[in-house]
């Protein structure tokens, strides 16, 4: 089996940008945008992660796999379930009637529950926001296995503040990857020599889990005895009695401190506009009201 | 044998931690590469035992670590992009089996694969609990949906792994602790 990074270096404007202001550009956007459920503050949000997303020069056929997975999930379960029960987030607004465009009555034959699902343009509207709000999120994100070096995780969460031998931990882990890989290629082959048959797992659900054990014991086992080794030679080397320096070492450049400060900005905005002017609840436009006829 | 405290963080804990997120991540893209048929959108992970046994072999925060790391990078590879609560549920589902920990003693007794199959389920509760959850204030989805729609399906297929597949790594790993001389 061939474990490759989706990581590959593309020159791109984002990749030149230090890893720990895009991580504070990446999560101050993911917690202003959980903030809003008005579509123009999302769509300003929505806008702002495609402007991340487009210069990363992912490819359709690179992340068709994690789109399709995405859309699914956002479109079956959080679209029906916005216009069907119309709950989550913002749902005292959703109560009162609203503007209905269908409603039906069923009954559950047998035991005498009755179903009654509610299309009103209120939870289409929702319904929207909360896609909008998901895409955003995962625009946002996906770019991250893509544009990041593995090599740099460590070396940027320890600039970041986390501890020296957690940071060390995290760099070792992505280190330990490859060699992981090619052990278990290599159990599989072996088990497989000796009539064990991946594909054909029989049985029921529990047994079928039961069989996967020849494969994932022996990597796991292997893995910690060859750990000792390592454990030793980095006891003998004296690790953790110093702050530890780092192979590669990151610096800010000016365009940094930019994307730092328009983080912080659109952090510290995002809150004073939802706290102290109390604006970017649940809205739905007139136009949307006309369209469907109120 | 001398007992470390359980939050103890060493040469030996940055080691399996590190171990225990790099195995967790390959083994969760190499087992979703051999599909195990399953129900409905249910997607059986057997490497979700990786984080709960590195808990329970060697403490909470190699646990915390294999798991929240282990998620990052088995995405890393698969191309899924990062998403912190499901990296955080997945952390707590180590995290917590880790403090069953110092109440083994014996990796092949059958009090051992009860405490640890308890605090596993308990971990895959806590984490997956707090995943779905996050739905809630991230995606903005109701409780039941949570509940329904992310919690039930996560939770029991880690669970039926973990009782399954934990107690059959620490009797292997019982075979080779007394090599260690830890």
């Amino acid at each position: 089996m061939l474990i490759a990074w989706r990581y590959r270096e593309r020159n791109t404007l984002i990749q030149k940008l230090d890893p720990r202001a895009r991580w504070i550009f990446l999560l101050a956007v993911m917690f202003s945008v959980i903030q809003f459920w008005d579509l123009r503050f999302l769509a300003f949000f929505m806008g702002l992660s495609l402007m991340y997303y487009f210069p990363a020069r992912l490819t359709w056929k690179e992340t068709r796999r994690v789109w399709t997975f995405v859309l699914i999930l956002v479109v079956v379960i959080i679209g029906i379930n916005a216009v069907i029960t119309g709950r989550g987030g913002p749902t005292e607004i959703l109560r009162g009637a609203g503007h209905v465009l269908w409603e039906a009555q069923w009954a559950v034959p047998g035991v005498g529950w009755t179903i009654h699902p509610i299309i009103t343009v209120e939870k289409i509207v929702f319904a929207l926001a909360q896609m909008m709000r998901m895409l955003t999120i995962a625009i946002l994100f996906i770019p991250v296995a893509f544009t990041f070096n593995p090599n740099h995780y460590g070396v940027t969460f320890r600039r970041l503040g986390l501890p020296d031998k957690v940071a060390f931990s995290m760099d070792l882990a992505f280190r330990f990857v490859p060699t992981l890989a090619r052990d278990f290629s290599l159990t599989l082959d072996a088990q497989r020599a000796r009539g064990y048959e991946v594909e054909k797992l029989e049985g029921g659900l529990l047994a079928q889990i039961r069989k996967m054990a020849p494969l994932i014991v022996p990597v796991t086992i292997n893995a910690i005895v060859g750990a000792e080794d390592i454990v030793n030679a980095m006891d003998l080397r004296c690790f953790g009695l110093r702050p530890r320096t780092w192979l590669h070492e990151l610096r800010y450049a000016p365009r940094d401190y930019v994307l730092i400060a328009v983080s912080a900005a659109l952090l510290g905005g995002a809150i004073l506009v939802r706290t102290l002017l109390r604006v970017g609840d649940f809205w739905v436009p007139d136009a949307v009201l006309r369209l469907f006829g109120f | 044998m001398e007992r470390k405290k359980w939050y103890a963080f060493g040469t030996r804990e940055v080691v399996y931690s590190a171990l225990g997120a790099a195995l967790y991540g390959v083994l969760s893209f190499a087992t979703n590469m051999i599909a195990l048929p399953a129900a409905g959108n249910l997607a059986l992970r057997p490497a979700v035992c990786i984080p709960m046994f590195f808990g329970v072999a060697f403490g909470p925060w190699v646990g915390f670590i294999s798991g929240f790391l282990g998620n990052i990078i088995g995405d890393a590879i698969s191309g899924f992009g990062f998403w912190f609560w499901w990296d955080l549920g997945n952390g707590l589902m180590g995290l917590i089996p880790g403090f069953a920990a110092s109440m083994i003693a014996d990796y092949r007794a059958t009090r051992s694969f009860i405490i640890a199959d308890l605090f596993s389920i308990l971990g895959v509760i806590v984490g997956m609990g707090l995943a779905s959850l996050s739905e809630m204030w991230v995606s903005g989805v109701d409780l039941s949906t949570a509940i329904v729609g992310y919690f039930v399906p996560a939770a029991l297929t880690n669970i039926v792994n973990g009782i399954i597949l934990v107690p059959i790594l620490m009797v292997a790993y019982a075979a080779i602790v007394g090599r260690t001389g830890r």
